[in-house]
């Protein structure tokens, strides 16, 4: 072996040394919420600081509207909008993560388009990828796989299917991915059900009608219960637990808000659900059969709830802001208020955290950054980048991605020139 | 040798200009044309539309042709194709486009309007004079009427600027009578009456004003839905029948003048809960014809035109939107009847939430554009 291999050899080992380390600062974010599907990341070296021009470090147009959070896999940034008199048209828009230049767009049709809010179209739910394939779900009905560099692998039309969506708002759900299985949710005025596709084939593995659901724009998450995974549902007042790999219904809280919109979070061996405006907080433990409502609620709170963004659990303490802006801290074992403080602006981005930081951003472009590794309400920077935001953000590899209403913003740390 | 070589680079330069007879596409078309529910035939449908989009614009015609679909699947699979070869022909200045055929293509209104739509911004580019002599002669084009009418409502307000009330007349009358979306008809109607000219928007869009009414019928929580009450077996405008209250309710005549035809429930049958009112009204048609009902209510409606429940969906708290629901009937010449029941469900348990009680009906073909009818002369 030359003296240039065993140096080349020495110096992998140095790197396969860090490299653990590494992987552990620079997740993907890979879905809705990110990589645990909750807006928590691992990652660190993410600024605290910037505004429209400093630590920016590319920004792109984005056509049409769209409130679907920037998905990263690696060095690819998945983002989807929609467009048109009837947000009919839908984009799914892959740039890269260094540089902003866009990799690779696919324009297509949307089955069924349904009445929408002004700022999502028919982009509200969150696409999702396996690093190997990209599911992009939109209100219309359609489910598309692709493969990361865009090639179109299989489309599902539900709303040709199972009949198109009846919906204000447009769907908003964000899909899941579960073993072999990709589950949407499609809770709306007609018919609701959930399903679980196929990833390799698009076709259904499992169909769940849930009749006496209505409407909502929740998205599913999963929660692990004993020996079991456990996929729940909020809408229509109550909060179901499924079986993920059958689609049968195991259990039900009651209590919600008759429209869900946020997802539920899972820590401390409990579910925290929140769902209102002017409705209810609840720490639930997972598991049981049936209507678990009077054994399995752990805690409530009425106070200080949210229609649109999620909640965020980082150590041992429940974050939110609500709609109009009403920031509030709660134990999250008891539920007890721990502080609460007026944000300012509304809100309609879901919160994220890394590296001990909470990041709350409003409508108006402002993020607060706190620092959640402290008991108290201690405030770390605000930070405007200086166009409307309506997109929860995402954490990936030390950037910030900022969807706003028109651009993908890439904050970062600039490295100083060698 | 060199022969052969020549003849080969002829052929090479042929092709990139758009000029050689296409590789049959019709195989590959077919089988994307198979791809359907539950993601069936979509590994095939890669394969084909991987070697389609190897094509140059010589394809274009026969794609857009199979883009003319209801196959919501196949069509997508059809457009990845058509954007794939259209970037990159764009990306070239060599390439002989069939403008005629994207031209005949974009002005056939039976066409599907979405590859339409597509063929109209690819124009955009290779003649960009186009869109603006050709948008405002598609009045009668549902594709692209709305645009089209907006053109007409424009070109009317230019008009009035222009102090030329003649010209915007006859713009706004041109608006007015084409436009089919219920804001577009109540613009060019506002702007007509303005000019002294006259313009029904009821009559233009088929909305039903005429009713005779009577409730509230007690129906604890939403029992109203299902539960039949002496109006839905029979309809006898002297009967009289009791309240929630007890108290002795009759049918009453109601003319409603909001503009598109929203009936205030709360108002004319006094605001309640858990309770069902009906509206009924006769109508004379001219001949008998297919059309649809549209109509939507709050909480909820169930339609029977002539006897014969035409609509029905149980569902509370819902919001009056226009057209919300659309069912298909058939219109018999001369008379016919319609009894439409309205629930009224509990209270939303945020107080804030408002216990809207109404509905809006009308009757119409499949572009939106009213039927003729007129109330029945009635005691």
């Amino acid at each position: 072996m030359s003296l240039t291999r065993i140096r080349v050899h020495l110096l992998l080992v140095a790197c396969l040394a860090v490299l653990p380390d590494q992987i552990a600062r620079a997740e993907n974010w890979p879905g809705w919420r990110g990589p645990h599907r909750n807006g928590v990341t691992s990652d660190t070296g993410v600024p605290t600081t910037w505004s429209a021009t400093e630590n920016v470090l590319w920004k792109m147009p984005l056509p049409g509207i769209g409130t679907s959070n920037p998905v990263v896999w690696g060095d690819k940034v998945f983002v989807t909008a929609s467009e048109g008199r009837d947000q009919g048209e839908l984009h799914v828009i892959c740039f890269d993560r260094d540089t902003g230049r866009e990799r690779w767009h696919q324009r297509l049709w949307g089955t069924a388009p349904t009445l929408f809010y002004g700022r999502s179209g028919m982009a509200s739910p969150s696409p999702v990828t396996d690093g190997k394939r990209l599911f992009a779900f939109f209100g219309t009905g359609d489910v598309f796989c692709f493969d990361l560099d865009g090639g179109l692998l299989w489309q599902r039309a539900i709303a040709d299917e199972y009949g198109p969506f009846e919906n204000r708002f447009a769907a908003a759900s964000s899909p899941l991915l579960f073993e072999d299985k990709l589950i949407v949710q499609c809770d709306h005025y007609g018919a609701s059900y959930v399903l679980a596709l196929d990833q390799q084939t698009g076709a259904n593995r499992w169909k769940s009608d849930r009749p006496e659901v209505w409407l909502s724009w929740s998205s599913p998450q999963l929660v692990p219960s004993g020996d079991r995974v456990e996929l729940v549902l909020c809408g229509s007042e109550k909060l179901d637990g499924y079986d993920p790999r059958t689609g049968s219904r195991l259990w039900t809280v009651r209590g919600l808000a008759r429209e869900c919109v946020p997802t539920p979070l899972f820590g401390h061996g409990m579910l925290f659900v929140v769902s209102g405006p002017n409705g209810t907080h609840l720490a639930i433990k997972p598991g049981g059969s049936g209507d678990i409502t009077d054994s399995h609620v752990v805690w409530k709170n009425d106070r200080g709830t949210s229609f649109v963004p999620s909640a965020i659990l980082v150590g041992e303490r429940y974050y939110l802001a609500d709609d109009k802006g009403i920031g509030s801290c709660l134990d999250a074992h008891t539920g007890k208020l721990i502080w609460k403080k007026r944000f300012g602006d509304k809100f309609t981005a879901s919160p994220v955290a890394a590296d001990g930081k909470l990041f709350f951003t409003n409508e108006a472009g402002s993020t607060l950054v706190l620092d959640a590794t402290q008991a108290g309400y201690e405030e770390v920077a605000r930070n405007d980048i200086g166009e409307e935001v309506y997109a929860s953000p995402a954490i990936s590899q030390g950037k910030l991605f900022l969807r706003t209403a028109k651009n993908l913003v890439c904050v970062g740390m600039k490295l100083a020139p060698r | 040798m060199k022969w052969i070589a020549g003849c080969l680079m002829l052929v090479g330069l042929v092709r990139i200009g758009g000029l050689a007879p296409p590789d049959d596409p019709g195989p590959q078309l077919a089988v994307i044309a198979k791809t359907g529910p539950q993601g069936e035939g979509s590994a095939a449908a890669k394969v084909a539309r991987d070697q389609l989009a190897k094509q140059g614009v010589e394809v274009l015609p026969q794609l857009l042709v199979a883009m003319d679909t209801t196959n919501a699947v196949a069509a997508n699979w059809y457009r990845t194709v058509y954007e794939e070869i259209v970037a990159r022909e764009l990306a070239r200045d060599v390439t002989k486009w069939p403008v005629e055929f994207f031209k005949e293509y974009v002005s056939d209104a039976k066409r599907a309007g979405r590859p339409r739509r597509l063929v109209l911004g690819l124009l955009d580019k290779l003649e960009p004079a186009f869109r603006a002599k050709w948008l405002p002669t598609r009045l009668d084009d549902s594709e692209f009427r709305y645009e089209a009418v907006g053109l007409a409502l424009s070109a009317g307000d230019r008009a009035l600027q222009d102090k030329d009330p003649s010209s915007a007349k006859a713009a706004f009358r041109k608006a007015f009578e084409s436009a089919r979306d219920s804001t577009q008809v109540t613009q060019a109607a506002a702007k007509l009456k303005s000019l002294g000219e006259p313009a029904e928007v009821a009559q233009h869009l088929g909305l039903v004003t005429e009713w005779w009414l009577v409730g509230a019928f007690d129906a604890p929580q939403k029992t109203g839905f299902a539960k039949i009450f002496e109006p839905e077996v029979n309809v006898d405008l002297q009967a009289k029948y009791r309240d929630q209250g007890g108290t002795e309710i009759v049918w009453k005549r109601h003319h409603e003048t909001d503009t598109l035809g929203q009936l205030d429930l709360n108002k004319q049958l006094g605001t309640t809960r858990e309770a069902v009112g009906y509206a009924y009204s006769e109508i004379d048609v001219p001949r008998a014809q297919a059309a649809q009902v549209r109509c939507g209510a709050d909480d909820n409606c169930s339609v029977w035109l002539n006897g014969e429940k035409v609509f029905a969906r149980d569902q509370w708290l819902n919001g009056t939107r226009f057209d919300r629901f659309i069912a298909p009937i058939q219109l018999k010449s001369g008379r016919n009847t319609l009894l439409v029941k309205i629930c009224q469900g509990p209270q939303h348990k945020d107080p804030e939430v408002p216990n809207n009680w109404s509905l809006q009906l009308r009757l119409c073909d499949e572009q939106g554009r009213g039927i003729a009818f007129k109330p029945a002369q009635m005691p």
